[in-house]
């Protein structure tokens, strides 16, 4: 009894979100849709980040570089390509770039790794930037895009995909091999984890999601700039929600996307600065002082004693 | 008040700053982890030091504004036989060129530059054989955070500034310290002296647009291709 009732607990919550989420297009008015849509979209983003960052522990600073390679994608063949085409490609596209990138990447280690990700996709940021600056395009604007119903449930499948495949990982025997790896990789490798292979393969996967969710925000915001979707706040965001959260399973996501995720439709608007502060708290006071995040102090006193 | 008389001031309320938060912050995130975990928590602190540097602009931002700002500082053209250069580039390039000097010299020459060297290469080895480490770091806070601040003081005479304009500096001491090597300042000045080439050149070769693409194409480039520096001595045993 006393072991269920957290799970049930757990249960009744995603139940909850899944129901009001689902329930939000037939019954709110277009500013409640778009806030369960923002929501949607960073429960996709930081589920797909969980499944590289928080199972190696190799921190990626630049997880922004799929949502907008995503975004350039859906632009670029603006109107060329059915988006049933379109959004599904730019996940493919994201994937072979991660898997492209990857293996030199995966090579570099610790804060190393966390500036290398940052530095990738401002390059990649200021490459597409110049790219367009080039051609004469300053920003473009995307005409007869579906409408919100539509990117709305578009969005809320690939929420769930992301949940379905963070919550796949991990409790997958491959989960296991990134956990062994994140808590000692030279002792991981002798035992026979297939090291390279693993970190690669989790790169690939965190990769094609949030490819997807840029062509669809892409679709949402109708207009676009290089500068909008290749934001680096994402990739902060993305890790905030995530640390806050804690734990490595799709638990922890969840609990930082609604916490943070409400707070900043309350802040963003009329204190981005002050939105912004608290975004960097919450950095270092969980990075400092609660490491585990609100998961961590949710389920200690249950599991009796730390690690 | 001069930038030459602010730039001292500055560079002490800068170390003083790095000492409290060494003390404050850095020290507590040290003394919770595992020493084989060195990799995650040098991750740990990149996060907490820009989850710091966020709270600070915005801060910063709030108090006086987001706007770019700048001041006109000793901006008459000096000339030496055919050599022209504006008096506030001269300054900065003297007081810059003297911190480096001394920085080299100190780590280079001194019992503490060594215990410093000692410290980065092996820190729980350093320990056992007497290196004071926790004096140690809070010095390398100390001298990091005041000549960052000094840096600050010379770039604020010769370009506008923002809260917001630090980040680009910051990834360019990442490509000098990666071509450079740790611990070794000689080399770190030459990686810089090359940086300062391939952005120069390369904006004047192809466009203002580019200039970006270069900083972090060259970042990415040194990462990769010269993750233990350009001068990289083979040691690891």
């Amino acid at each position: 009894m006393k072991d269920l009732a957290p799970n049930a607990w757990w249960a009744g919550l995603w139940a909850a979100t899944l129901a009001v989420l689902l329930a939000l297009p037939f019954v709110a008015n277009a500013y409640l849709v778009g806030v369960g849509l923002s929501l949607l979209m960073w429960l996709a983003l930081t589920q797909s980040w969980c499944v590289l960052s928080k199972m190696t522990g190799y921190v990626s600073l630049g997880h922004v570089v799929f949502y907008g390679l995503g975004a350039y994608l859906v632009v670029v063949t603006w109107q060329q390509l059915p988006l049933v085409l379109a959004v599904p490609l730019a996940g493919l596209l994201a994937a072979a770039f991660a898997a492209v990138v990857g293996l030199p990447v995966l090579r570099v280690r610790g804060p190393y790794f966390v500036i290398l990700t940052y530095g990738l996709a401002e390059l990649v940021k200021f490459s597409v930037m110049a790219g367009e600056a080039a051609s004469g395009t300053a920003s473009r604007i995307l005409f007869g895009t579906p409408e919100l119903t539509v990117v709305y449930f578009a969005m809320f499948a690939l929420a769930l995909a992301s949940v379905a495949l963070f919550t796949w990982v991990s409790r997958s025997r491959f989960g296991h091999g990134l956990r062994s790896l994140r808590e000692n990789e030279e002792a991981a490798e002798t035992l026979g984890v297939p090291v390279a292979r693993y970190k690669l393969l989790a790169y690939v996967l965190s990769a094609a999601i949030p490819a997807m969710v840029g062509a669809v925000m892409a679709l949402r915001s109708t207009y676009f700039v290089v500068g909008q979707v290749f934001d680096p706040m994402i990739s902060v965001t993305v890790i905030a929600m995530a640390i806050l959260g804690g734990g490595d399973n799709a638990r922890g996501p969840l609990v930082g996307v609604l916490f943070l995720g409400l707070l900043s439709e309350l802040l963003w608007a009329s204190a981005p600065l002050l939105y912004m502060i608290v975004l960097g708290a919450i950095l270092v006071v969980f990075v400092l002082l609660v490491p585990d995040g609100l998961l961590g102090l949710f389920e200690r006193p249950r599991a009796g004693g730390r690690r | 008040m001069s930038p030459l008389l602010a730039a001292p001031v500055v560079a002490l309320a800068g170390a003083g700053l790095g000492v409290a938060l060494y003390r404050g912050v850095f020290a507590r995130l040290i003394a919770r982890s595992a020493p084989a975990q060195a990799a995650r928590l040098e991750g740990n602190s990149l996060l907490l030091f820009f989850g710091l540097s966020i709270i600070v602009q915005n801060v910063v931002a709030l108090a006086f504004t987001p706007n770019n700002r700048a001041y006109a500082w000793a901006g008459d053209v000096l000339r030496l036989g055919s050599v022209a250069m504006t008096g506030n580039r001269l300054a900065a390039l003297l007081v810059a060129g003297g911190v480096c000097l001394g920085v080299a010299v100190f780590l280079g020459r001194s019992v503490f530059g060594l215990a410093m060297r000692a410290v980065i290469e092996r820190r729980e080895a350093a320990q056992v054989v007497g290196v004071d480490v926790d004096r140690v770091q809070w010095v390398a806070f100390a001298l990091g955070f005041g000549s960052a601040a000094l840096a600050g003081v010379l770039v604020s005479t010769l370009e506008q500034f923002s809260p917001f304009s630090g980040f680009p500096f910051t990834i360019a001491g990442f490509i000098v310290i990666i071509l450079g090597g740790l611990g070794n300042v000689t080399a770190g000045l030459v990686a810089a002296l090359l940086l300062g080439a391939v952005e120069t050149y390369g904006v004047a070769l192809t466009s203002a647009n580019w200039r970006s693409v270069l900083l972090y194409g060259s970042f990415v480039a040194a990462l990769l291709l010269f993750p233990n520096g350009l001068f990289a001595r083979r040691l690891r045993a």
